[in-house]
């Protein structure tokens, strides 16, 4: 047995599986942030809904009454992701909600020994954390002068919360793809850590 | 460590680059011989695999539409809600004239450039 969510989806109303509204709630807001800089993004949006919902009318029958995952996927796939299509448009939209490459230092939480600091500056030179490591160590030792650095450091730089200032972290442009990659990362360390 | 994305140049993404450039003529095309309806559109586009996902579409139809190379009329259908069909404007279908003069002067520049090379 399964919870069904009612949904209104370009002027049809449709019994969808709690899981495949998920999906497909996610998949139209990637769409919506493609389209953010369009002139005209509602509309096409709405063309893209009324679309869904005849290509899910020809998969409902007498026996067959609820929108499911599968469903949502085949709809996904006839369809395309914003990056597969961005290949094909004629004038390349490229990323539309940053300057591409905008490039920020922020303190790294995920691979932090301290504060997260000298990750957050690999991050940013695209070295490894550990010669910043190094580095600092020997100016600490040097006279102590690299603590000092280290606190004010600390206190001036912003940790990387979100996804997208995790990817400005690392220098690369933020658009959907790279959140998505980027968040598909952090699911599979999550799986990992939990072995699952 | 991060992947630096590299860009290496392969079959397919010549492909797409080809297949880009033709895709706004040929919607053009396919709307130019009676007004349809996007499903119409997608599938003869399909059927000659010029697009893979559908999803392409519907953004170049509504800056066709906003550039005034097409417009649409809402026409009731028997079973849902009213559909839109495209028609091409009289500034579109003047566009697409160019664009066909174009296309057979590009191919045959093409043909002209690879028939020489098999002589050679």
């Amino acid at each position: 047995m399964k919870i069904t969510v009612s949904i209104n989806l370009g002027g049809y109303s449709f019994n969808i599986d709690e899981d495949a509204y998920g999906e497909l709630k996610r998949y139209l807001k990637n769409l919506e942030l493609h389209f953010a800089g369009e002139e005209s993004s509602s509309e096409i949006l709405s063309d893209i809904e009324t679309r869904i919902s005849e290509l899910f009318r020809a998969r409902l029958s007498a026996y067959k009454q609820v929108i499911d995952m599968e469903d949502v996927r085949y709809a996904i796939s006839v369809l395309g992701n914003p990056e597969d299509f961005s290949d094909e448009e004629a004038q390349s939209s490229g990323s539309k909600f940053s300057a591409p490459g905008y490039h920020r230092m922020y303190r790294d939480p995920d691979r932090r020994i301290i504060g997260g600091v000298c990750a957050g500056m690999g991050a940013y030179w695209s070295i490894e954390p550990w010669i910043v490591r190094v580095i600092f160590i020997a100016i600490t030792l040097a006279g102590g002068l690299g603590l000092l650095i280290y606190l004010i450091l600390y206190v001036v730089l912003p940790e990387a919360k979100t996804t997208s200032q995790k990817i400005e972290m690392k220098g690369d442009p933020v658009n959907i793809k790279n959140i998505t990659d980027s968040v598909k990362n952090e699911f599979d360390t999550v799986r990992k850590n939990m072995k699952l | 460590m991060y992947n630096l994305k590299t860009k290496i140049m392969d079959l397919e993404n010549t492909k797409a680059q080809m297949r880009k450039g033709i895709l706004e003529y040929c919607i053009l095309s396919v709307i130019s011989r009676g007004s349809c309806y996007a499903s119409d559109i997608i599938k003869e586009l399909k059927e000659a695999k010029v697009i893979v996902v559908e999803g392409t579409l519907y953004p170049l139809l509504t800056r066709q539409k906003n550039a005034g190379l097409l417009s649409y009329r809402w026409e009731e259908s028997q079973q849902g809600p009213p559909r839109k069909y495209y028609e091409l404007t009289q500034q579109g279908k003047n566009y697409l004239t160019d664009l066909d003069r174009s296309w057979d002067e590009l191919v045959e520049s093409v043909n002209m450039i690879r028939t020489r090379q098999q002589n050679n």
